[in-house]
């Protein structure tokens, strides 16, 4: 960690209460020199400040940082590049962390993170044939046939058919990871397409759908267990409504966006509150809140000042952010 | 790297355990003060070594009846302090929702334990080492962990007494799910599920078997648990050094067989005594506290 970045944990830890002028001022004065300084030597970002660098985190990093108002060095972006390109793994996937062999979800993020980036079109291109090979075990043929005669609806409701993506290859399909692929197909240029990227993308929003929580929201997938409703999640619903951002009206989006809408008031957590707050704007839902609000989350919860909400945190307080801009519209 | 406890003792070779059982009625009473004479008990080696506590916090607990009670917590942690520890942690990496802070503001740690800053840790982000599985019940021949539990002295599992929809019942074993970390694994860790769930809890504990066992009992939860299920007063604290053997009791106070429940019953043959012959109760004795859970249809054959 380098000094501006002690520099801005320990300023922010003095002080009881944190209340800068504007949004930007706490985006200058806190999270960018928090994130410039939590780089690693390597390019990359742990999870918490002195951690191991791991792709999510970078991922998160890099993309609040080049959002970011004014002056981040160039040799930032181009060390973190470098990180992600080097973790890679030869079949195209990126692991959750650096000694594992074994790709991950973390993929749709470094692939929706190199997009833009012209010189990573391989690499993306790599990333996005991962994904799409990918399939979750739970809707293969066999395990639809077999379930035909062995397996009763008293678990869960939802329709199994229906793929997406999972954490992990060859597990079950769940929210987060579906919305993830779906941002990855989404950020992509058309020359990184693969061919069936189409049918998965619809796929998988059939899915979402299909996993929204009677009433509106998501969790992690299990709108049903039991016979009991599931309770829904404010990360899940956020990260499902921005998949879903740019897909047709439909009245289960305008559910989760009306649980979301409700629940804002409530939420605790500065890594939630900016996440749902970077949802609703993208959907033009006023948000009543600025940075005072989410400073003050993140003062008390002191020791989860992580490396990723403060980049979520970054970008839900820049209003000029390319990635999900605040909609003018009416949500 | 501290590797405690990682031989697999069969248990034909096993000495017999001691299992304590403290009545609790309420989280309002001195907590401290009875997990502080049960862990005398055992005379354990934490003195100067540094300590962290599992709980088990699994979502959003406003009402405080899924997770390990704060209370429980909180006693736990000073009561390990008094005994001399250098470092007490509590740690948990919670399965279904990647917002800890959210979760620890949900059930008020805080509020017992004052600030959490330096002594909480988020199983789900910590660095990762590989750890090759030396049971390998399940498909799985590693696991990525988490450094903090593989690096303190003593780790200690702070479980909830629960019924669980896929394993039976999830006690102290059950609950070192919690150390896999999310961010390898997913929320929820759907790896472990398809490895199978029963295999992976022996897996897991093999790997990091807990060097103490807590159970808060004081409510616990019966039916559609672990999340989903209703409060169950049962009014007591389960503790020990062999976590089957807590485990087991466990079981026996919540009127269900832990010979029948299978994870238990292959942890029985190498992580800990099961047998009630081979587990000498301390505190109160099994029928004086017994309360029947009520479980799923699909584990009523649990039931004694």
């Amino acid at each position: 960690m380098t000094d501006s970045g002690v520099h801005a944990v320990e300023e922010l830890s003095m002080r009881q209460s944190f209340a800068p002028d504007s949004d930007l001022a706490f985006l200058q004065d806190f999270c960018v020199p928090f994130l410039v300084g939590a780089q690693n030597q390597d390019g990359g970002w742990g999870f918490q400040r002195s951690g191991e660098s791991r792709v999510e985190p970078t991922c998160w990093s890099l993309l609040a940082l080049r959002n970011a108002p004014g002056g981040v060095a160039t040799d930032t972006f181009a060390s973190g590049r470098q990180y992600l390109l080097a973790a890679q793994l030869r079949d195209g996937s990126w692991p959750a962390s650096r000694e594992e062999t074994r790709g991950s979800w973390v993929t749709s993020l470094a692939c929706s993170v190199l997009s833009v980036e012209e010189q990573c079109t391989a690499a993306v291109s790599a990333g996005l044939q991962w994904l799409c090979r990918d399939f979750p075990r739970d809707s293969s043929p066999f395990r639809l046939f077999v379930r035909r005669f062995f397996s009763s609806d008293s678990y869960s409701a939802h329709d199994d058919s229906l793929r997406g993506w999972g954490w992990t290859p060859r597990t079950s399909s769940w929210v987060e990871p579906t919305a993830f692929a779906l941002l990855a197909l989404r950020d992509a240029a058309s020359a990184c397409m693969p061919r069936d990227a189409s049918a998965r993308q619809q796929l998988a929003v059939e899915l979402l759908y299909d996993r929204m929580c009677p009433g509106g929201g998501w969790n992690c997938g299990n709108p049903m267990v039991y016979g009991v409703p599931g309770e829904p999640l404010v990360l899940s619903t956020s990260w499902a409504l921005l998949a879903l951002r740019d897909y047709p009206s439909h009245e289960k989006k305008s559910a989760g966006l009306a649980w979301l809408r409700n629940s804002y008031p409530q939420i605790t957590s500065p890594g939630s509150r900016a996440v749902a707050k970077i949802a609703l704007q993208a959907y033009g839902a006023g948000v009543a809140d600025n940075a005072s609000s989410l400073s003050m989350l993140l003062d008390q919860c002191n020791h989860h000042q992580t490396v990723h909400v403060i980049a979520w945190t970054c970008l839900a307080l820049n209003p000029q952010r390319a990635w999900f801009p605040p909609c003018k519209g009416a949500a | 790297m501290n590797y405690r406890n990682q031989q697999l003792i069969p248990c034909f070779q096993r000495p017999p355990s001691r299992v304590v059982i403290r009545r609790a009625s309420t989280y309002r009473q001195d907590l401290t003060a009875l997990i502080l004479e049960s862990l005398r008990v055992y005379q354990l080696p934490v003195l100067g070594k540094s300590v962290l506590l599992k709980a088990n916090l699994v979502g959003l607990d406003p009402l405080g009846v899924m997770n390990t009670h704060p209370a429980v917590i909180a006693a736990t942690r000073e009561a390990f302090l008094r005994l001399g520890a250098s470092a007490v942690f509590v740690g948990d990496g919670p399965a279904m929702d990647r917002d800890t802070f959210a979760i620890l503001e949900s059930v008020k740690l805080k509020d017992f334990t004052g600030p959490v800053g330096g002594f909480f840790r988020d199983l789900n982000l910590d660095d990762v080492n590989r750890v090759p599985l030396p049971t390998r019940a399940s498909r799985l021949k590693e696991l990525y962990l988490p450094r903090t539990v593989l690096g303190v002295d003593f780790l200690v599992s702070v479980a909830k007494l629960k019924t669980h929809h896929w394993a039976g019942v999830t006690l102290s074993l059950k609950n070192m799910f919690g150390i896999v970390p999310g961010a390898c694994y997913g929320w929820p860790k759907n790896v472990l599920h398809w490895a199978g769930i029963d295999n992976s809890i022996l897996d897991i504990n093999a790997a990091a078997r807990p060097d103490f066992a807590i159970i808060d009992g004081i409510v616990g939860m019966e039916g559609n648990g672990p999340i989903q299920g209703w409060p169950k007063p049962a009014g007591v604290l389960i503790l020990g050094d062999d976590p089957v053997a807590v485990d087991a009791t466990a079981c026996r106070v919540m009127g269900l067989r832990p010979e029948a429940v299978r994870y238990l019953a292959k942890a029985g043959t190498l992580l800990g005594n099961l047998q009630a012959a081979r587990i000498e109760q301390v505190g109160e004795k099994i029928e004086s506290v017994h309360t029947q859970f009520s479980v799923l249809e699909e584990f009523r054959h649990l039931a004694t």
